[in-house]
């Protein structure tokens, strides 16, 4: 195993340098194809995002592949790499493996959690698999790193809390309504606040839309924004029953809707839940209205205290993914240290076989007298000898695999078997 | 025999629940896979359990308190493991799997049992029997969600998220939960209590119409159609809703083992010649 990672992103790199070293999707297939070229190199991937330009390789065992990969990476964007230096990270083997790992759960995106990253990794399989770029070592981690993203995504909650308050308001919505589809939208007092979370809200799935203001061309104004219905600011309470989730952002004074109309409401609604979401300050819903049973009114404020919750939640979260990766790695690195293996145990066995046959060949004249019974008994014994003396090196050789002393601990036993490079 | 593939299943229940224990404690939003595989061969003992027992006795195997309680442990873990593969809610786990646990070991341990026994052998005592324990498995669905309800609502309404608003499904989905097992539990319920009145007027004599478990499982009844009305007719929704499911459960519990010992003759226990 002979693994390099060159990258630079959003923590290394400012994004004028980030841009210098991009590569573009339509040269992605040229690149790798010309990667793979290189002396040494068997197998290339590149992930370019507008965050992260990474670029992974495996070479043949003994080959300093770095100096191939920066040959190529300058000849690529015709430069002298040596002024970006400092913007490179470099990894190897372990390293790799890890960091490829931490980029497809998205816990080394500016925004950790985000979902997009898995994706654009998933296109950069895509992309280097079709310029056969690769088919080993490489390949198997980038599966695994595949893999392994979904797990953190299934066993945490990493990247499923808000983390600004309109977008808060639509996660609140969903913990009441659970999808959102076919959901009505009321907004009271049309400003750019509650613009912009009827549209969140829309995002989400939610359809039909009312729209009170003050001054009624406003309204009408805003409501064909959205497709949605005007409605006159004197009489928008029964609309307000018909709505789930109710955005309210009035210059008013007083409130807006009392608790006396909430409960007036609910029993129109047949007690179907309702939410407010009020970002209006003095604030339009009575807070009261909190209190009854299937109402839920939150003020700005409390989407506030609901973002900060979600970042201290997101940091668990986050610890508990990076625990994950760990025991992923752990376990990647023993899988591919056997699986370098594998080769070396075939030819052991295949020598010792081999020694095994040339003896029975050479005692067959005073075997023959033999019966198939003995024969048989003889068979099995030589076999048994055989798998015993193998039994305590290959199990040494297993326990060590991924460990640093693993290459030498291999050739030495090569060597004592009489195995050739 | 049966108590030793009953102590296999309970030890497979119980590994799944010790696996399942460091993602309930640091609040992980699935099960791990090994818990679902430890269930499901605790499923596998228990089923055999069962099967063994119904070909011994050639009927359902709900012949005495015992087999009764291990019918309804299963019931219980096949609900679990049934609708966790279709909600996906971790917290199904921390409330069902303890149930189930104990409920088979309640099953499990060793008891004699009466020398005058006789199994159930009438078609009509059979579909009560087995309608009822169903109907008593949905009904702790129900009072599942409704828990979940009120923990979610209760978190929704003090709108400081803690661990539970991560963890629990949307007052939404507890609420679906809610309504189809009510609706599954009433039917199964309905089911059961006719078949019994059916049973009961040919095979006793007497006023049996005021047996206390009778009148104890009308009482069930009442309360579960009183629920599944108002919900309905959209009066109630939520909390009282979920307040009530927690009641009618608790009436079952009573029901189920409290009166089965009091009741002289609709026990699991023979206590007289003409009773199963």
């Amino acid at each position: 195993m002979n693994l390099v990672l060159v990258g630079i992103s959003h923590r290394t790199a400012p994004v004028e340098v980030r841009e210098r070293m991009n590569i573009q999707d339509r040269y992605l297939g040229g690149a790798l194809a010309e990667l793979v070229r290189r002396e040494g190199i068997q197998e290339g991937l590149i992930l370019c995002t507008c965050n992260r330009v990474e670029l992974a390789a495996s070479a043949d065992e003994g080959v300093e592949a770095q100096r191939a990969i920066r040959q190529f990476l300058s000849d690529f964007h015709h430069c002298d790499l040596s002024a970006y230096e400092s913007y490179f990270y470099w990894y190897r083997n372990r390293e790799v493996v890890r960091h490829l790992f931490r980029v497809a759960s998205s816990l080394d995106s500016m925004i950790v959690g985000e979902p997009q990253i898995l994706g654009q990794v998933k296109q950069a399989y895509a992309a280097a698999r079709d310029a056969g770029a690769l088919k080993g070592t490489l390949n198997e981690v980038m599966q695994q790193a595949m893999a392994v993203a979904r797990r953190v995504r299934r066993e945490t909650a990493l990247g499923t809390a808000a983390m600004t308050v309109s977008y808060a308001a639509v996660e609140l919505a969903r913990k009441i309504f659970g999808s959102l589809a076919g959901k009505t939208v009321f907004i009271i007092g049309a400003g750019k606040m509650s613009e912009l979370a009827a549209r969140n809200l829309l995002g989400a799935g939610a359809t039909a839309i009312f729209v009170a203001n003050r001054t009624y061309d406003r309204a009408v104004e805003l409501a064909r924004a959205f497709q949605g219905t005007a409605i006159r600011f004197d009489e928008l309470l029964p609309y307000v029953a018909k709505a789930d989730i109710v955005i309210s952002s009035t210059g008013s004074p007083h409130f807006v809707i009392t608790r006396q109309q909430a409960e007036r409401l609910l029993a129109a609604r047949k007690n179907r839940p309702i939410f407010f979401v009020d970002i209006a300050v003095p604030r339009d819903i009575d807070p009261s209205i909190n209190e009854m049973e299937n109402a839920f009114v939150y003020d700005i404020d409390d989407l506030g205290q609901v973002v900060e919750a979600n970042k201290k939640q997101r940091q668990h979260e986050a610890a508990w993914a990076e625990e994950i990766i760990e025991q992923e790695v752990e376990r990647s690195m023993c899988r591919l240290a056997s699986r370098d293996l594998a080769p070396t145990i075939v030819a052991i066995e295949e020598r010792l076989i081999q020694i095994r046959d040339s003896e029975m060949e050479r005692f067959r004249g005073r075997l023959a007298t033999l019966t198939p019974d003995q024969r048989q008994a003889v068979e099995a014994l030589t076999q048994g000898i055989l798998n015993k003396v193998l039994h305590g090196p290959l199990r040494e050789l297993k326990s060590v695999a991924g460990s640093p002393e693993h290459g030498k601990l291999v050739q030495l036993v090569r060597r004592i078997f009489g195995v050739g490079e | 025999m049966q108590s030793a593939l009953l102590w296999c299943a309970l030890g497979f229940y119980g590994l799944g629940i010790l696996l399942a224990l460091p993602s309930m404690m640091r609040r992980r939003p699935s099960l791990p896979s090994s818990t679902l595989a430890a269930v499901a061969v605790g499923l596998a003992w228990h089923a055999i359990a069962l099967l063994t027992l119904a070909r011994a006795v050639h009927r359902l195997p709900a012949i005495d308190v015992e087999s009764a309680i291990s019918l309804l442990a299963f019931g219980v873990t096949l609900a679990f493991f049934v609708t966790y593969l279709r909600y996906r809610i971790t917290s199904l786990g921390i409330f069902m799997l303890p149930f189930s646990f104990f409920l088979t070991l309640l099953a499990a341990s060793p008891r004699g049992r009466p020398a005058d026994f006789r199994p159930f052998s009438n078609t009509w005592i059979v579909i009560h029997v087995s309608a009822m324990i169903a109907g008593y498995t949905a009904l702790f669905l129900t009072f599942v969600a409704a828990i979940m309800y009120l923990i979610q609502e209760r978190e929704l309404k003090s709108k400081a998220p803690r661990a539970f608003y991560y963890r629990l499904p949307s007052l939404e989905v507890c609420d679906q939960l809610y309504y189809r097992s009510l609706v599954l539990g009433l039917f199964l319920l309905t089911l059961g209590i006719l078949t019994g009145f059916v049973w009961a007027s040919r095979a006793w004599r007497g006023p049996w119409e005021l047996d206390p478990k009778i009148l104890a499982s009308l009482a069930v009844w009442i309360i579960y159609l009183v629920l599944f009305s108002t919900r309905y007719s959209g009066n109630w929704r939520g909390r009282r809703l979920a307040y009530g499911a927690i009641l009618g459960f608790a009436v079952i519990m009573v029901t189920f083992l409290g009166v089965t010992f009091v009741s002289r003759q609709h026990g699991f226990l023979p206590m007289s010649g003409r009773m199963p």
